[in-house]
């Protein structure tokens, strides 16, 4: 019964070229499905990821009456408390607290309605990215008091520019219009114009002073953790001591990104499902190949007594083992291109002027789920098995006589 | 020539099986890539028509220097030669006037700053299905002073249809525009950002109020399904006085709709590659194993006198002979697919199609049918396939007849 197998894995090295071709193309197969989807992933992440950091984060916490009503009033009054639990926590990288007011910013030409965030620019920056988006100006370098960053769409809106005045009008706690003159110190373009046109950055200190506050006052936690996944048992954590507090994960302020995920991953799923399908085409071409041409060998078989079952399975096996050489060289490709090029990164802005005008890195950083690679190099290796059925099928209904005679 | 021709083509048929599966190769590469393109562009399309199709429009015309600077002052008279002129541009099947301001709205204690638009309610029924949208009171006739509003809008300022809402804001050559206004229907937006912003008011109420009476701000093209919307700004602007009008595709009315739609292709460019990658490799392998099957065919004929040159012009030929066949099969064959799938998209399943769902997209995935898709992935992979079969032209140069012939 052994020699059937040892007839295949001879027949395999006795055929190097034609079975190098099978062996590179199911390597090819694995290789393409495991970049495909590490590149996927990693845009994904990466677009995720960048929006999150601009200004959401992934965790928040608010009094409960803001969330509702976002009246200067509900402060968080617990500020102390929050901070030491945050500052002890390991799965935290990062936070920063704000003012948030919703207001209106005038210059000479016209006014718009704004969220103004008062913000402590040094937490800030080591908490978002907001402080890359920064295109012209500084990031609250000048020591002067009322400066203000606001974004380019807000600025072309209101013909402003950096160094400019406006003057910011917003409602304090006790429901009185307030108002102070700000200088534009810089200004942003992110992702998201709609952001961009609808939000200024000031200095906590600022506000308080046209408030009346006192220092350290703010309405917003917003949280960074080390790993996004990690924001549902963080919020437990948190809930547990904070009962009264509102806390939101990222997936519940925004879960447009959540749902954008998985559309991106249904899409997926039908393009690698066609490239594999194409995949599976050359691979049965080539084995209706390889098995045809040998016609005359099968015929000489068969004419010397060996029965249709062992051809059978001996084409069977000879592709068994064509898969099982393929794929680990297949794995090994792909985790080789998803290594190096996860620490170099794929630029593909020559692709298109769509993502640099967008503001989102051009640059992918391809990484995959470690069981991507065992389901796509199973996926494959049953891919070629079924493949070679058909051409298997195909050599048992030879006539041997025929089959001999052929050139 | 003739004869090349001739030999090459009896080869061809002398080999049925073998040129069949080189046929099918070049049929499978051009089946696939067309598929995954057209599956690519149908999306975008599917994106343009939820945003653009329901409330932009692919046309817009406005008095020169409207879209730059959005206030009353560049607005537009609406005469019957307007109306006419655009009318008679092939293509456009109606027309929607609309003019648009900003104005503060209250009601009790709370304001809020939102444009009024005008519309006329028999013109934007279809397009913006004003019937399914509304959810409680009744769509407003063209003279009947009342105001349409956003669910969201309504909720915010906790009124319902029957309640007034007080318009404060600026007019034509800067009169006050000051109103009272019944709420006559409310209408669900799937976008919340328009859920939360839009006021609908009669066109020729919002003219009176704005002191513009015949006055438009925009005038909103529908076209007929079939025609280019490039086409129909072409034909505008060359009927049309451009010193006096301009006039906008969608590309240029919503340039972030089209960059995110670029984007998006970068990454779709990607997997075209991998696709390709794949699909030469598939080629590339079947002409090697084609080419080492006839060594020993080749050898006889180069040893029996035959030139080399002579014979590698006819494998070429055959080449070429076989993409196209393979290539025309393809595309023939990928056009059913392609108008099935149309017709019968894809639906996105999940959370994430509801959620879709939720902002106004259909949650579907249809192909496109432009035939250009086709005929660019023709041209490519005829010319993949031509460049695969260069390795046989390069072993029959360098083919020992000796050799060739004992093998």
């Amino acid at each position: 019964m052994a020699m059937i197998p040892k007839v295949a894995w001879r027949n395999i090295w006795r055929q190097r070229v034609r079975s190098s071709i099978v062996i590179l193309s199911i390597a090819l197969g694995i290789w393409a499905g495991i970049f495909l989807v590490s590149f996927s992933y990693g845009m994904n992440d990466q677009r995720t990821q960048s929006a999150l950091m601009t200004s959401i984060t992934h965790l928040q916490i608010h009094d409960p009456g803001f969330e509702k009503d976002n009246h200067p009033s509900f402060y968080i009054k617990d500020t102390g408390g929050i901070r030491s639990v945050l500052d002890t926590s390991t799965l935290v990288q990062n936070y920063t607290t704000r003012i948030l007011l919703n207001g209106m910013v005038s210059s000479p030409v016209s006014a718009s309605g704004v969220r103004i965030m008062g913000i402590d620019p040094r937490m800030e920056a080591a908490t978002t990215i907001i402080e890359e988006d920064l295109r012209t100006g500084d990031w609250f370098t000048s020591e002067k008091k009322n400066r203000i960053l606001i974004g380019r769409k807000l600025a072309e809106k209101l013909h402003l520019d950096v160094k400019s005045k406006l003057v910011l009008t917003f409602q304090d706690d006790q429901n009185n219009i307030v108002a102070g003159a700000f200088r534009v110190e810089g200004i942003f373009k992110t992702s998201n114009s709609r952001y961009d046109e609808s939000t200024v950055y000031v200095r906590k200190q600022d506000l308080e002073s046209i408030l009346g506050w006192p220092q350290g006052r703010i309405h917003e936690f917003a949280i960074v953790l080390k790993d996004r996944e990690q924001a549902d048992p963080m919020k437990q954590v948190l809930k547990e001591e904070f009962p009264k507090m509102t806390i939101r994960t990222w997936k519940e302020i925004s879960p447009e990104l959540g749902y954008a995920d998985e559309v991106m991953a249904q899409m997926l799923v039908l393009f690698i499902g066609i490239i594999m399908l194409a995949l599976s085409f050359g691979i049965i071409n080539n084995m209706l190949m390889a098995v045809l041409e040998r016609k005359k060998e099968l015929g000489t078989l068969m004419a010397v007594g060996m029965n249709r079952r062992k051809v059978f399975k001996m084409i069977v096996l000879e592709t068994i083992f064509l898969g099982l050489a393929g794929a680990p060289i297949g794995m090994l490709l792909g985790s080789l291109t998803v290594r190096i090029t996860s620490r170099t990164g794929i630029d593909i802005g020559f692709l298109g002027q769509g993502l640099e005008s967008l503001g989102i890195s051009t640059v992918v950083y391809p990484e995959i789920p470690s069981y991507f690679y065992w389901l796509i190099g199973s996926m494959v290796v049953l891919m070629t098995l079924l493949a070679s059925i058909y051409p298997a099928r195909k050599a048992l209904k030879l006539n041997p006589i025929e089959a001999i005679r052929s050139i | 020539m003739k004869m090349i021709l001739i030999l090459a083509w009896r080869n061809l048929w002398r080999n049925k099986r073998r040129s069949l599966i080189t046929i099918s190769s070049v049929f499978f590469a051009v089946f696939f890539a067309v598929l995954m393109r057209a599956f690519q562009l149908g999306s975008y399309q599917n994106m343009v028509d939820n945003i653009v199709g329901s409330y932009t429009g692919y046309v817009q015309i406005h008095h020169k220097g409207f879209w730059e600077e959005q206030t009353l002052e560049n607005s537009m008279e609406y005469t019957d030669d307007l109306k006419n002129e655009v009318l008679s541009i092939d293509g456009v099947t109606g027309i929607s006037p609309r003019l648009e301001s900003f104005a503060l709205i209250s009601s009790g204690e709370q304001t809020k700053g939102t444009a009024i638009i005008g519309i006329d309610p028999e013109k934007e029924l279809e397009r913006m299905d004003l019937k399914g949208r509304l959810t409680s009171g009744v769509i407003f006739s063209k003279d009947d002073p009342g105001l349409m509003i956003g669910e969201g809008l309504a909720e915010y300022f906790k009124v319902e249809v029957g309640d007034s809402l007080v318009l404060l804001g600026q007019g034509y050559h800067g009169i006050s525009a000051n109103g009272l206004y019944p709420i006559a229907g409310i209408l669900k937006f799937a976008n919340p950002e328009l859920n939360k912003s839009i006021v609908f008011m009669p066109l020729s109420e919002a003219q009176y109020l704005y002191g513009a009476m015949g006055r438009l701000t925009s005038l909103t093209l529908q076209i007929d399904e079939n025609t280019d919307f490039r086409d129909v700004v072409r034909k505008a602007n060359a009927e049309l006085d451009t010193s006096r009008y301009e006039v906008m595709g969608w590309e240029e009315l919503l340039p972030e709709l089209k960059q995110t739609i670029e984007a998006d292709s970068a990454g779709g460019q990607i997997y075209l590659f991998v696709l390709y990658f794949i699909i030469s490799f598939g080629l590339f392998g079947t002409v090697l194993m084609m080419t080492a099957e006839r060594r020993h065919e080749f050898g006889i004929l180069v040893a029996i006198g035959m030139k080399r040159r002579i014979l590698a012009a006819i494998t070429m030929v055959e080449a070429l002979m076989m993409t196209i066949l393979g290539a025309l099969a393809g595309g023939l064959a990928i056009l059913p697919i392609q108008i099935y799938f149309k017709m019968n998209p894809i639906h996105l399943l999940g959370e994430a199609g509801k959620a879709l769902e939720e902002y106004g997209f259909e949650p579907i995935m249809p192909t496109s049918t432009d035939p250009t898709i086709t005929l660019s992935h023709l041209g490519i992979v005829a010319f993949v396939a031509l460049l695969c079969s260069l390795y046989a032209v390069v072993s029959i140069y360098k083919l020992n007849p000796m050799k060739a012939m004992r093998s």
